[in-house]
């Protein structure tokens, strides 16, 4: 009883203590008293997290300042230097696909890096984020690099394996090479082709060109050996891989929200297998797929609506259209602590629109596209693991506080993102449906089912050129997964 | 007293962190009570403390290759850049006299001391010090309550015991810390003379 006693008194004293204006301190006598030189150390305790932070500062520091022993041993004549948008997203990238090691990072300016090196087996490459105010630009400003890198490596199957699973897309399967390879070429989400080979055979040059010279005549317009059907992108033309399909009762309705407050262009509309709309718009650079009802439509079902983050150049505009269109208030806009000015509003149809400018160059945050899905599971870790399982998705980093709760994370699925943040008040689940394309659809369904998704329908060709399966994940989300096989014309 | 076994250690630590900058870790660790707790005792506030306390390490791991041996601990070389960046600090905020007077004085304690007594004489050095080596329980009571400045209802519900127990933890930690700052003089020698003892009687 009486220590119970102590506990309660130290206590109410330490109350008093930190209440007061540091340096004053209250008279004590008795057993606190015996305290009374702990108090102002205490008072000045070093946080923690600063004492971590700062040796892991120094350490990476220190890395920097090494002799560069390593170095010298690889140094090499040429170099590839890649200018990326989220060249931290792309060393983690690296990193995961590749089996890279960060040598160094030069933080800056802003938030961006201005320059680090990475080690790709025993090849350093070089890397810098996009700077466009000194014109300097990567790929996916230009549409494209004209670049492939090659990697040499032991086993092309076992590498190129971890690449896709960590992200990267297949662009041409890997496969024996007449010149004595066995190759394969990657794309990443970064806009960069890699050409993963693992050497097969010894030939001289003559007997290469001699091979060369017979395929040749093989691959003869008139020769019968022409493949039979021609090569397309597994991504249909205007699309990424991912796209999100909103299935909503008053699918018109939602469209014409879309149009009066995104300015939405709409590209495709026609009534569906199901008898529903189904509807492809473009907003900025992305693309969402709506399906379901209106005016003079058969369909009846349930609908599903969705969450997603929008970059738009003037968010209060952007809300104030929302809300004339229809749209009821989640939040007004205000100044976000993570340099975004945010509102949000929720349709006629249940969708949640995040509506965000991003403070500084441009209003979309680096990296990020015009609207991004969003999630609201009640745990992101497992969700997570389904995505990176089922569809070698990747984490491009995620905030969580004190208790664990993860409050944002963005996920890239091939060179598509999905942003996650764990439910919490008005912000419940909202299961909803993803158009996934993918190089090898009945592949990555098997991957799905493996992963824990249930099977909706087995991979079949549709008349629209598309091979799908469908399936539904664990968390009520359903999945198109889909490989482009034939281009059509509208 | 100047070529104690402390300061063999010491010259150790410093010669191969001059060679592998990667080993200034254990220098880092071995005085950061000692900076931090000179640099907050004259800066009274946290914020600025950690500032200048990050400033003195980075300053010292880039210039580490000019320190150069002569019998002066390397404890004494960080508390001179401390010592400066304080003063810059307080030149930015217009109070330099007041540090115009500490600078003298410590010049003079520098030239004299050994690390032994460098690293054992602050009593607020000490308390960073055990807090460190707390069980970790209370350390992180400890921690919450004074350096993130959490209330006892918050600590309990994110390590997840009553706050009765929290309060307890905070008391014994507190006593721990009490008797740490409580200088004992060596009472048994027992053989070697330990770390602790050396300091006041150095």
């Amino acid at each position: 009883m009486a220590k119970q006693n102590q506990f309660e008194q130290l206590d109410k004293l330490l109350d008093v203590i930190l209440s007061r204006p540091r340096g004053s301190m209250p008279r004590v006598k008795g057993t606190l008293g015996t305290f009374a030189r702990v108090f102002p150390p205490l008072l000045d305790l070093p946080s923690p997290d600063f004492r971590s932070r700062l040796k892991a500062d120094l350490q990476r520091r220190a890395l920097m300042a090494s002799k560069p022993t390593v170095a010298r041993e690889i140094r090499q004549t040429a170099t590839a230097y890649l200018i990326v948008n989220n060249a931290a997203a792309a060393i983690e990238f690296y990193k995961n696909a590749f089996g890279a090691v960060e040598v160094m990072r030069l933080d800056g300016p802003g938030p961006r890096i201005g320059h680090a090196e990475i080690r790709v087996g025993n090849s350093s490459i070089y890397l810098a984020d996009e700077f466009p105010e000194y014109g300097v630009r990567g790929p996916q400003s230009f549409g494209g690099s004209p670049v492939t890198i090659n990697l040499e490596v032991e086993d092309v199957d076992a590498f190129a394996a971890k690449a896709v699973a960590a992200g990267a897309t297949v662009a041409r399967p890997i496969q024996d090479q007449f010149y004595g390879e066995r190759s394969g070429k990657f794309a990443d989400p970064f806009g960069y082709t890699w050409n993963i080979s693992t050497h097969t055979e010894d030939l001289t040059g003559q007997e290469m060109q001699r091979r060369m010279d017979a395929m040749k005549q093989e691959g003869d317009p008139s020769s019968s050996a022409a493949p039979a059907t021609p090569k397309v992108n597994f991504i249909r033309k205007g699309f990424t891989t991912l796209t999100p399909y909103l299935v909503l009762q008053d699918a018109a309705g939602a469209i014409d929200f879309l149009k009066s407050t995104f300015a939405a262009e709409e590209v495709f509309r026609d009534i569906g297998s199901a008898g529903g709309i189904h509807c492809e718009v473009r907003v900025g650079d992305s693309m969402m797929m709506i399906g379901g009802g209106g005016p003079a439509v058969s369909w009846k079902g349930e609908s599903r609506p969705m969450p997603f983050h929008v970059y738009v150049k003037d968010t209060d505009a952007a809300y104030r259209r929302a809300l004339d269109a229809g749209a009821t208030t989640l939040y007004e806009p205000a100044d976000m602590p993570y340099g975004e000015r945010s509102s949000g509003v929720k349709d006629a149809s249940g969708n949640f629109w995040y509506i965000a400018t991003a403070r500084g160059d441009s209003y979309k945050s680096l990296g990020a596209p015009t609207v991004q899905p969003y999630m609201h599971p009640r745990r992101a870790e497992p969700v997570m693991r389904f995505l990176k399982q089922a569809f070698g998705a990747v984490n491009l980093g995620q905030h969580a506080d004190a208790e664990g709760v993860v409050h944002h994370a963005t996920i890239a699925i091939g060179d598509s993102h999905l942003e996650l943040g764990e439910a919490q008040g008005p912000y419940q689940p909202m299961p909803g449906m993803f158009y996934l394309y993918v190089p090898d659809a009945d592949a990555m369904y098997r991957s799905a089912l493996a992963a824990g998704a249930t099977s909706l329908y087995e991979p079949n060709d549709m008349p629209y050129g598309d091979r799908v399966g469908g399936v539904k994940d664990p968390f009520g989300n359903e999945w198109c997964i889909a490989t482009h096989f034939k281009d059509m014309t509208p | 007293m100047k070529d104690s076994k402390i300061e063999a250690d010491d010259r150790l630590l410093v010669e191969a962190a001059q060679q592998d900058p990667s080993r200034f870790a254990e220098l880092y660790e071995l005085n950061f009570d000692v900076v931090y707790a000179f640099v907050v005792r004259q800066t009274r506030d946290r914020d600025a403390a950690q500032d200048i306390t990050s400033e003195v390490f980075h300053d010292a791991l880039a210039n580490l290759g000019s320190f150069e041996w002569r019998g002066i601990p390397f404890l004494a070389w960080l508390l001179r850049i401390a010592s400066n960046a304080v003063a810059d600090h307080f030149h930015r905020s217009a109070r330099n006299r007041r540090v115009a007077e500490l600078d003298e004085r410590l010049e003079v304690q520098l030239a004299n001391l050994t690390t032994d007594i460098l690293t054992n004489w602050d009593p607020y050095a000490r308390v960073f010090r055990s807090v460190k080596e707390l069980p970790d329980d209370q350390r992180r009571v400890v921690e919450m309550r004074f350096a993130e400045e959490k209330s006892i209802g918050e600590i309990a519900r994110t390590i997840g015991r009553s706050e009765g127990a929290v309060k307890q933890l905070q008391f014994r930690a507190l006593q721990t810390l009490r008797d740490a700052l409580a200088f004992k003089p060596a009472q048994k020698p027992q053989g070697k003379a330990s770390k602790k003892s050396g300091g006041r009687n150095g």
